[in-house]
């Protein structure tokens, strides 16, 4: 099996060369599989040199800040696989998520699967995006519980977040990658109902936690604006209300 | 996506092969490629063709400039993109340039491209090698480029564009070292040409120059001790070609005895007054004949000139 683990990235060199070095030790803790790094240098300024970011690094670059969509659909027609892994340059992979994952995916068939991620309080980020009805939308189930507490059952899914989501890579050319109408954010969930709509199973790896410090790019309080408007647009009424059960 | 433009590529090569990879990845969208081989011995021309490069073959030259004038008429297509054999584009170039012909393409006849040169490993964000706008997309017969080396092509019309970051760049990966810098620099320095009419030539101008571009090119803040040691090889260089042009012209003026290394005093040293480096240099000064002084206070009095020209600059 071949993976290309896919990130990108603008600034914060420091962050994504241990990214970069958490995802090689995850990659490294699977047996009999090829993989690659791509980064994506996202108009960095200065760019990246793939010399410093480590050994054995493919790095594509844009000269202006392009979508999350676009990054990652340019990084996998740069490195075809069988699978790849999107990883946010914030997100320190631990090689039980990466097996997690992995596994996952053989025994559900081709989808996508996303991973427990945790902030630095061990408070969950992500463990599994669920529907409300009404503005709110889709929303990051238990967000900010302490992880400790929040069953690890690999429950589907209508969507998990691109900041770690590993995919098939018959099925993401299929869907034809990231929708890059989506300047920044929900390109991930659209993603996953598109795959739904095929009959692709979306999953969550949740036997161990990842560290996600969450937003260290973008911190602009409307980032997501835009982005929430086409999604609103296209999906409203079309995705099934799960409601918050975690309340 | 924005459909590809009418645009035709350029690239002039002597044994290239181990740049090109990355130029022929990062160009393969672009219509109409075209080399122009200077006798290469190594894979370029295989490389190129392999790529679908239609291949000239020129003779070799050492003003590489100059020469692309003559292979321009090659390019089929209305606008043209010069690059060299050690540079290339990012992966949203078509994008970037296909949207930049489309709404500027009218209005303007030539762009300057910045460019990120990588110099011993670093890219350069200062030292005047950046932004080091290139003008090396525009309309055919437009651009003329002129003698010698890295002078700034003559645009005909004068619709020239210099791109403003954050925008498209030329990314140029110029030298693996600072000991490769400083043999491409010579390089040049000995190939380039020399007026050998005696009256064309001053000693004092080229250590005027030399102070200049350590003083155009020193920028710690951007670049660090990098920056230091890429001036340092610069002003040598001017002091150098002042002594090939001597030599051309015959020898046949002075030197002006001990002004031919530019020498940077520490601004801790110049305010401690007689004690450290500048009060040596003034103990040295005082020994001097009285001729070589008052040349030396000449120099001094155009050195404070052009001082007080590129602070206003």
């Amino acid at each position: 099996m071949d993976l290309t683990v896919v990130i990108p990235s603008v600034g914060l060199a420091a962050l994504l060369r241990t990214c970069i070095a958490h995802a090689q030790s995850a990659l490294a803790s699977v047996n009999e599989m090829t993989s690659a790094v791509v980064v994506v240098d996202n108009g960095s300024d200065p760019p990246y040199r793939a010399a410093a970011l480590g050994s054995g690094i493919a790095l594509v670059r844009f000269d202006l800040p392009r979508s999350f969509a676009k990054a990652c659909n340019e990084a996998a027609r740069h490195r075809p696989a069988a699978r790849y892994l999107f990883l946010n340059n914030d997100v320190l992979l631990e090689p039980g998520t990466l097996i997690d994952m992995l596994s996952l995916l053989d025994n559900y068939g081709p989808g996508i699967c996303g991973a427990r991620l945790v902030l630095a309080d061990d408070t969950v980020q992500h463990c599994g995006v669920r529907f409300d009805g009404g503005p709110r939308g889709p929303f990051h189930i238990h967000h900010g519980r302490p992880s400790s507490i929040v069953p690890r059952s690999p429950v589907r899914f209508q969507a998990v977040t691109g900041a770690a989501m590993l995919i098939d890579g018959a099925a993401f050319d299929r869907l034809g990658g990231f929708d890059e109408a989506y300047p920044f954010g929900y390109e991930d969930i659209d993603l996953c109902l598109r795959a739904g709509q095929l009959g692709m199973p979306v999953l969550c790896a949740q036997a161990h936690d990842t560290l996600h410090f969450e937003s260290t790019s973008n911190r602009k309080p409307n980032r997501h604006a835009a982005s929430r408007r086409l999604f609103f647009e296209r999906w409203q009424g079309r995705f099934t209300i799960d409601g918050d059960t975690s309340q | 996506m924005t459909a590809a433009p009418a645009l035709s590529l350029i690239v002039h090569t002597r044994d290239s092969a181990a740049t090109l990879p990355a130029l022929l990845d990062s160009t393969s969208w672009i219509p109409e490629r075209i080399v122009v081989d200077m006798q290469s011995t190594d894979a370029t021309i295989a490389l190129c063709r392999a790529a679908g490069f239609r291949v000239i073959e020129a003779p070799v030259t050492a003003m590489v400039d100059a020469i692309r004038n003559d292979y321009l008429d090659a390019a089929t297509n209305p606008w043209i993109l010069v690059l060299d054999s050690d540079e290339h584009l990012s992966a949203d170039a078509p994008e970037a340039i296909a949207q930049l012909l489309d709404t500027q393409g009218s209005a303007y006849d030539a762009f300057g491209i910045p460019r990120f040169n990588t110099i011993a490993g670093q890219v350069m964000q200062g030292s005047l090698f950046y932004p080091d706008h290139q003008i090396r997309l525009f309309r055919r017969g437009h651009v003329e480029w002129q003698d010698g080396h890295h002078h700034p092509p003559k645009v005909h019309g004068g619709r020239l564009l210099l791109l403003a970051p954050p925008c498209l760049h030329i990314h140029h990966q110029n030298y693996p070292s600072l000991e490769s810098f400083i043999a491409r620099q010579l390089r040049y320095t000995l190939s380039d040409s020399y007026s050998t009419d005696p009256a064309s030539f001053d000693f004092a101008d080229y250590i005027g120059d030399a102070y200049a571009a350590f003083a155009k090119r020193h920028d710690t803040a951007s670049d660090g001790d990098l920056s230091t040691a890429l001036a340092t090889v610069l002003a040598w260089d001017r002091v150098m070609r002042g002594l090939i042009h001597w030599e051309r012209t015959g020898r046949s003026k002075p030197l002006g005895e001990a002004f031919s290394l530019p020498v940077v005093v520490q601004p801790g040293a110049t305010a401690a007054g007689q004690s450290g480096r500048a009060g040596q240099l003034r103990r040295w000064f005082a020994r001097l004949p009285a001729p070589v002084k008052a040349r030396a206070r000449r120099l001094r009095s155009r050195l404070s000139d052009l001082a007080g020209r590129l602070r206003r600059w």
